[in-house]
């Protein structure tokens, strides 16, 4: 690969050490001070992905974790705990985009994409600089109205989760609560397949199961499809899953990311 | 933070050149617009906002509050917080917090410039007041 030519920020922000830990470190940081969001309503997400990573044979890490137990691994970068950061894996996917006529003759449940938005989002010259929402504000809302639905009326949810505060952000920002409200949203198992209203990431995703790198997205997309074609492991299925996001963050919340939303519907 | 760290030194471009010369003279420098009034950070030719050309330079007080910070535990030379400043002329700037103790940094903490010298112009770090 060519090297990547610098770009114009290179001077005045390359010297300061932005890792992806300390980036979305930043963030949660932020957004604890802003609304009053926990370490402890953080950790649920990590306990949701891994209830749904241990039926996953190919998972990473498949013990059922508790909210004191992330709280108890070491502080990486404040606020965000090792166990509110995702694994690092090998790993890849593919999806295959076809005509109905050749999708109706691979004789499997058939899902399409109904809606798709893209955004993207940076310190904008350092104006009114607010870290605690993504491009998913801009992304999601285009994916919905494209798609003709609203958050409610989605089954099964795949989040791209490099920490567990990328989740919460990115559901505020899609619209499933209000923006502050992600850290009510996430407790007591509301994203665990079964027992809260939004599953989510049933394959154990980043938190649990693997994160290629860079390529977090497609594995998100995979296991959406799975629910819809009713083929994730049974312990996990989500009945009925009619319609499903699949959504995600390139880059740095906590610097400059892009966002992309994909709704998907078993037809 | 490690004073025995060892910073990069800014490459620098026509564009940004004036910044690090007044670096060089210990002057925290930003760019603002005479078009839309927006100051901006880092500093461009280009309005970030309005796009238009006339952009000047003006010395900035060097003094802001933090918007955000996060002390990652270990590194090769160490603990180090990253973070923004909100400037009093506005813009929000990336940095890493120096000469303090990092356990006690706050959110809406009052901070000021504070350069550290490299092998070129000194770079622009931020401490509590």
């Amino acid at each position: 690969m060519p090297p990547r030519a610098a770009g114009a920020e290179v001077d005045f922000e390359s010297a300061y050490g932005a890792t992806t830990h300390n980036a979305y470190g930043m963030c949660a940081m932020r957004h604890m001070h802003d609304y009053g969001t926990t370490s402890e309503q953080l950790a649920w997400i990590k306990v949701a992905a891994s209830h749904h990573a241990q039926y996953n044979p190919h998972a990473m890490l498949k013990d059922v974790v508790t909210v004191e137990d992330v709280l108890n691994s070491p502080m990486i970068s404040d606020p965000l705990h090792r166990m509110d950061c995702c694994v690092v894996s090998d790993g890849g996917g593919a999806l295959i985009v076809t005509t109905p006529e050749i999708a109706r003759s691979l004789k499997k449940p058939l899902v399409k994409l109904i809606g798709h938005g893209e955004a993207m989002k940076g310190p904008r010259g350092g104006k009114d600089l607010d870290l605690t929402y993504s491009a998913g504000v801009w992304s999601g809302p285009r994916a919905f109205e494209e798609a003709g639905i609203t958050p409610k009326d989605i089954k099964y949810a795949s989040i791209y989760d490099s920490f567990t505060i990328t989740v919460l952000m990115q559901l505020e920002d899609l619209g499933f609560c209000k923006k502050g409200e992600g850290g009510k949203f996430v407790a007591d198992g509301n994203l665990i397949s079964g027992v809260g209203k939004l599953p989510f990431n049933t394959d154990g995703g980043g938190l649990c199961s693997n994160h290629p790198v860079n390529r977090g997205g497609m594995t998100k997309i995979i296991e959406a499809v799975r629910q819809l074609r009713g083929e994730a492991h049974p312990k996990v299925q989500v009945k009925n899953c009619d319609l499903a996001i699949a959504h995600g963050t390139g880059g740095l919340l906590g610097v400059r990311h892009a966002a992309s939303t994909a709704i998907l519907e078993r037809v | 933070m490690s004073e025995a760290k060892k910073y990069p030194a800014p490459v620098t471009n026509p564009e940004t050149a004036a910044f690090w010369d007044a670096a060089k003279q210990g002057k925290f420098i930003i760019k603002r617009c005479t078009a839309c009034g927006e100051a901006h950070y880092f500093p461009r030719s280009i309005c970030p906002f309005c796009y238009s050309d006339k952009t000047v330079w003006e010395e900035s007080s060097g003094e802001g509050t933090i918007y955000t910070y996060s002390l990652m535990r270990k590194s090769p030379n160490g603990p180090y917080a990253i973070g923004y400043v909100t400037l009093k002329e506005g813009p929000s700037v990336q940095t890493n917090f120096v000469d303090c103790d990092l356990e006690k940094l706050k959110i809406g903490q009052r901070v000021k410039v504070v350069f550290k010298p490299t092998d070129g112009a000194p770079l622009p770090f931020f401490t509590p007041v």
